[in-house]
């Protein structure tokens, strides 16, 4: 097969970024920045009991003592929003973060070792490549049984191999660079290679590569919690409050699906845009292969 | 400001478009349905058709008649038997006689090697049947001619007539074949009023009227059974003119309320939902717990709040519709936060610091489970927390599924549901009695009354209807004092009908119910006003 | 495209040579991945702690007793050790048959006989409309980039990204078949007709076509936007526009050609995750493909449906793959299969 994820060609010289493509920069910079600290100091400025209901008070429309009205068990909407965006973007970037370490071992392991080791990991790498993603994740969950953890593990269980196989090409192509010849040369060791010189150049994209799938992610728990396999029904996540408040939009209480759906986008919105910046110095194939 | 702007504003024109369809109270131009065929929706599609299987095990199958039927108030009429089966005096012989001239749809006549059978599939242990745990009390049927069924039972067991109401499944259909897997169970042949044309699984039951049904021609050409699993669908297709008749979730129902073309039945249920708690766990042992827990759960705010109205309190496990029901076990429909905090104060369960009341240095507090996949019972559980910490006891709800659930039961609470309208020893006597304490679903919280046991027995041994009355008072009284469960509510299971429909009769209905046993059960009556 | 003269179709055909043999050579890797792929399968489900008896008891569970569950997980032989449950698997596999799913009630085969062909047709038509679509904006946004048409697709791409594909259904539900009516809500066909009329299986696909279309419609005209953008800087399509062709020759006679070649092999590896759309899709529109009985499935604990659909899943994407690859050599002077 083809090499996917072949070295970044030269650039030849972009034309100037836009100027309101910085200002949205800035915005999505600020939009991040304020719901990150909105999710931290949560539980310091307004504590929740997540199982708290209050059945006297359901389905109230927006007004000044519910900004964006309550639910169907009477829970404000806007407050657990905020636990729900705090929650989602928690599984989000521990999730990325498990897969990419994952990926990043093995893509390492195949990278570096080279031989049958390598063309036996890149065959279970298309092996589980070939199966739908979603149906793993499904399995991982039903094993385990739904729960934080469980989520957490079935998204980055299933998002490592994109990793891998950057990790794996970028390594073999530095391994023709002249530096790291010169470098085994001089005497070094596979080990210091590895954390002096390899290392060094892998790290931004693996970097680039957990931060672009934290909206995958993201989406991946809601879908998992529509399906009724996500995280505990009654923990306000962005997925399961979606899910419940879609019940209600037949009943014309809109409000409760619209708050953790816009919550949802705008933050999502805001990651891309941010690394936009990045995304649009990788090379196409390696874009597509992170799923973006 | 560039791309983020009008990437929200394209989100909020989707929002606002989801928000303005929803408000909206439009109906599509309801498509008229040719040749008199009914449609009517379901969430709950069963598995196989086969009756042996556990299809329409409770009558109302449209497919089947077993040898008894149920009318509108549940009274056991006669259906394929002539006249209700004669019981012997010791109760352990029961004689079936056959009515003459039925025949299965393909043409072949009902005998009572047919009926023979059906029963003895049930018993087989190499058919995969759970009602043989319903027929343990069977040892043998035999058919001493062509149109007589004599039932032999181990023991007497007083509502015995109870169970013929099973489809009764012709022989011949089966012979050398797998009941397990055999082509009838998707391409059923009964006596019944709707014979099937089609099963789409996932889609559509296509129903066509049994012409020369033993009971009179049905009062329509046929019945189509859609499957639509997701309750939202499902509103919105009721809602977009594609059926005469669907099961909704209470909430989405309340919508259809008081809208031109459309009739919302609330049908009473013997369908209970209660928190169950466990004698094995520490806190829920104590009967002052269990008695502060009865008083503070506002039962009244859960139906109007959790079941939008759709249902009843509920504070024992015989529906009040029931001949059986004791009035006296009812308590305050409204949380008694005064009598639970007096009970906990009598039992030395002091408040502590934190409002949680304390008793030889162990906290007010447990672990109350509900199935992650029931939104009902997680609303429920809910409730039952917020209503607890008023009174001074934490819960801890946890959504799981149902193999992390069993292995717990006999230590933490549970928010579980059953109930059949039919007869009180149905559920009540393995889920209440200690024989079979422990042993799967049956009683998990391992509650032991002597009491309740001799009622129960005496309910099941006994023909005589007042002796049974009786028996189930004391049974229902004696659980209202020792509260091995928080009972909560009755649900009533909401169903949408269009106006032009007529001849819905409601009946009061079990747990389960999809295609069998539903508000149409009577549908080869039903007509439509043109 | 242009008229390829009799030089060209002989070395392409000299290209093709080796397409036999690189069937073969796969054919022979795809065997122990599959075999894999099953084995991997059982083992998980071993894992899993769900009694499948209990699953298909369902609400019966309530009053059926152990010794009653205990016999039928006896019938079924789901307590027989893994090892002896996959050798019987294997077995009744090389006589073609795929065993008894426990969740549905039926051969395995009648199941995938009688749902599969709807999840590949609505699979294949959101691919060829998600395509078609895609090749066509991707192309316009790159060729204006960072115009106004570039900015408002790459916005909309990433709302529609960070939207759920069950809340599009909704909403397409709520909007058109709702509000305006002017098609069904659900289903596979008009829930009194009998057949099954391909016009009105048609009109009913086309709501959910369309949404599982657009919900992966931002992955692929992301990325045909930047191939074509890319491939506008290349040496070839800069000579072109030198030499003074027009426009729209070269924007989709060459730069399209250059980017459509990673295009293709990149296709192949997307499929799973339309896959995964269309379990959500199926669920919200009812409609009866592969997709809902795969979750029950998981859900029961039925392992000979589980390692049915994945096997199935697996060949129609191995097929996929090697379909691309064949393409790309077909198309690519650079690549030889017969290396």
């Amino acid at each position: 097969m083809t090499d996917l994820a072949a070295p970044s060609r030269l650039r030849r010289p972009r034309r100037p970024v836009p100027r309101t493509g910085r200002a949205g920069v800035a915005v999505a910079a600020v939009v991040l920045a304020g719901a990150v600290a909105a999710c931290l100091l949560a539980p310091v400025l307004w504590p929740l009991d997540q199982s708290a209901v209050e059945l006297g008070a359901i389905r109230l429309a927006p007004s000044g003592e519910h900004p964006a009205g309550t639910d169907d068990l009477g829970r404000d909407v806007l407050h657990r929003s905020l636990y729900g965006l705090r929650i989602s973007l928690l599984v989000g970037a521990i999730a990325a973060l498990v897969a990419t370490v994952i990926g990043g071992c093995v893509g390492a392991v195949a990278g570096t070792v080279g031989g049958w080791v390598d063309r036996a990991l890149m065959r279970v790498v298309d092996t589980i490549a070939a199966l739908p993603h979603l149906l793993l994740g499904i399995f991982v969950v039903a094993m385990l049984r739904p729960s934080l953890g469980a989520v957490i593990l079935s998204i980055g269980l299933t998002h490592w191999l994109s990793t891998a196989r950057i990790v794996r090409s970028e390594l073999l192509s530095l391994r023709t660079r002249p530096f790291i010849d010169a470098a085994i040369s001089g005497g070094a060791s596979r080990a210091r290679v590895l954390t002096r010189h390899l290392l060094p150049h892998v790290l931004p994209r693996l970097a680039l590569a957990t931060t672009l799938m934290v909206p995958h992610a993201v989406w991946h728990e809601t879908a998992l919690s529509f399906l009724g396999l996500g995280l505990p029904p009654h923990l306000a996540s962005l997925g399961n409050m979606i899910n419940d408040g879609q019940r209600s939009l037949l009943t014309g209480a809109w409000w409760a699906s619209l708050t953790p759906g816009l919550v949802l986008i705008v933050v999502t919105l805001a990651l891309a845009t941010l690394t936009g910046r990045w995304r649009d110095r990788l090379d196409p194939r390696v874009r597509a292969e992170l799923n973006l | 400001m560039g791309k983020p702007l009008s990437a929200r504003v394209t989100a909020l024109a989707v929002a606002t478009a989801l928000a303005v369809a929803g408000c909206s109270s439009a109906t599509s131009p309801a498509g008229t349905n040719a040749g008199g065929t009914f449609v009517v929706a379901t969430g709950g599609e069963p598995e196989t058709l086969n009756p042996v299987l556990n299809y329409g095990v409770d009558g109302g199958s449209l497919i089947f008649d077993g040898l008894v039927a149920r009318d509108g108030r549940n009274q056991l009429v006669p259906a394929l038997a002539r006249e209700l089966p004669v019981v012997s005096a010791d109760g352990r012989t029961v004689t079936a006689r056959l009515r003459d001239g039925v025949r299965f749809h393909d043409g072949a006549a009902l005998t009572a090697q047919d009926v023979v059978f059906t029963y003895q599939a049930v018993l087989d242990p190499k058919v995969d049947s759970t009602l043989r745990s319903d027929l343990d009390m069977l040892t043998s049927v035999t058919a001493p001619d062509p149109s007589t069924v004599v039932f032999t039972l181990k023991y007497a067991y007083a509502p015995f007539l109870q169970r013929l109401t099973l489809g009764i499944v012709p022989a011949k259909a089966f012979a050398g074949q797998d009941v397990n897997r055999a082509e009838f169970n998707r391409k059923p042949v009964g006596t019944g009023p709707y014979r099937v044309t089609s099963w789409v699984p996932g889609d559509r039951l296509v129903l066509a009227a049994n012409e020369k049904y033993w009971g009179g021609k049905p009062a329509n050409s046929g019945v189509v059974v859609a499957f639509v699993a997701d309750d939202n669908v499902r509103a919105q297709r009721m809602r977009a003119g594609e059926f005469d008749a669907a099961e909704l979730a209470p909430k989405l129902a309340a919508g259809f309320d008081g809208q031109p073309g459309h009739r919302v039945h609330r049908v009473p249920t013997a369908d209970y939902r209660g928190v169950m708690l466990p004698m094995g766990n520490p806190v829920l042992g104590d009967p002052a717990i269990r008695r502060a827990l009865n008083a503070a759960v506002d039962r009244q705010a859960m139906v109007t709040g959790v079941l939008g109205g759709a249902g009843e309190p509920a504070f024992g496990p015989v529906p009040p519709s029931s001949d059986f029901a004791e009035p006296s076990i009812a308590g305050k429909p409204a949380a008694d936060l005064a009598t639970a905090a007096a009970v906990l104060d009598a039992a030395g369960w002091r408040p502590g610091p934190d409002g949680v009341r304390v008793k030889d240095g162990r906290p007010a507090a447990f672990t109350l489970m509900y199935p992650a996949t029931d939104s009902l019972r997680k609303e429920l559980a809910l409730a039952v927390t917020a209503d607890a910490k008023k009174a001074g006891i934490t819960v801890t709800p946890e959504g799981l599924t149902w193999d992390a659930i069993t292995p717990r039961m006999k230590t933490d609470a549970l928010v579980m549901g059953y109930g059949t309208p039919y007869d009180p020893d149905f559920v009540s006597y393995k889920l209440f009695g200690s024989a079979l304490a422990g042993q799967g679903f049956f009683n998990p919280g391992r509650y032991v009354s002597p009491v309740v046991d001799k009622a129960l027995q005496d309910g099941r041994d006994n023909a005589d209807p007042a002796t049974r009355k009786a028996a189930y008072a004391t049974f229902q009284k004696q659980l209202a004092t020792d509260l091995p469960w928080v009972f909560l509510t009755y649900l009533q299971h909401t169903y949408v009908v269009r106006d032009a429909v007529v001849g819905v009769t409601p009946r009061v209905e079990p747990h389960e119910h999809d295609v069998a046993n539903s508000l149409w059960w009577n549908i080869d009556t039903w007509t439509r006003t043109s | 495209m242009t008229a390829a003269g009799p030089v060209r179709g002989a070395r392409r055909s000299r290209r093709l040579a080796g397409a036999g043999a690189v069937i073969r050579r796969r054919l022979l890797v795809a065997v122990p991945v599959l075999a894999a792929t099953s084995a991997g399968m059982f083992a998980l489900g071993a894992a899993s702690p769900i009694d499948p008896a209990q699953q298909y008891a369902g609400a019966a569970a309530f009053t059926t007793s152990e010794e009653n569950l205990a016999q039928i997980r006896a019938n079924w032989g789901v307590d027989d050790p893994l090892p002896v449950q996959y050798a019987r698997w294997v077995g009744n596999l090389l006589q073609g048959d795929l065993g008894w799913s426990t969740s549905r009630h039926e051969p395995v085969t009648a199941v995938l006989a009688a749902r599969a062909g709807w999840t590949l047709l609505l699979v294949g038509a959101a691919l060829v409309l998600v395509l078609l679509a895609s090749l066509l904006l991707g192309t316009l946004a790159a060729y204006r980039r960072g115009g106004w048409f570039d900015r408002a697709l790459r916005a909309s791409a990433y709302a529609v990204q960070s939207m759920p594909v069950f809340w599009l259904g909704l909403a397409a539900i709520a909007v058109f078949a709702l509000s305006l009516g002017w098609l069904p809500a659900g289903g596979l066909t008009d829930i009194t007709t009998t057949g099954t009329d391909p016009a009105d299986v048609a009109r009913h696909l086309i709501l959910p076509v369309t949404v599982l279309a657009l919900s992966q419609a931002p992955w692929f005209v992301l990325f045909i936007r930047d191939a074509v953008a890319d491939s506008l800087r290349d040496d070839h399509v800069l000579a072109a526009r030198a030499r003074g062709l027009p426009g729209r020759t070269v924007l989709f006679g060459h730069a399209l050609r250059t980017a459509l070649l990673p295009f293709l092999t990149l296709v192949g590896t997307h499929l799973p995750e339309l896959v995964g759309g269309a379990v959500l899709v199926e669920t919200v529109f009812s409609l009866p493909g592969l997709g809902a009985v795969t979750v029950q499935a998981a859900l029961g604990s039925d392992f000979p449906l589980l390692a049915a659909t994945t096997l199935a899943t697996t060949v129609v994407v191995l097929t996929a793959n090697l379909l691309t690859d064949l393409g790309y050599a077909a198309a690519d002077p650079r690549v030889r299969l017969d290396d």
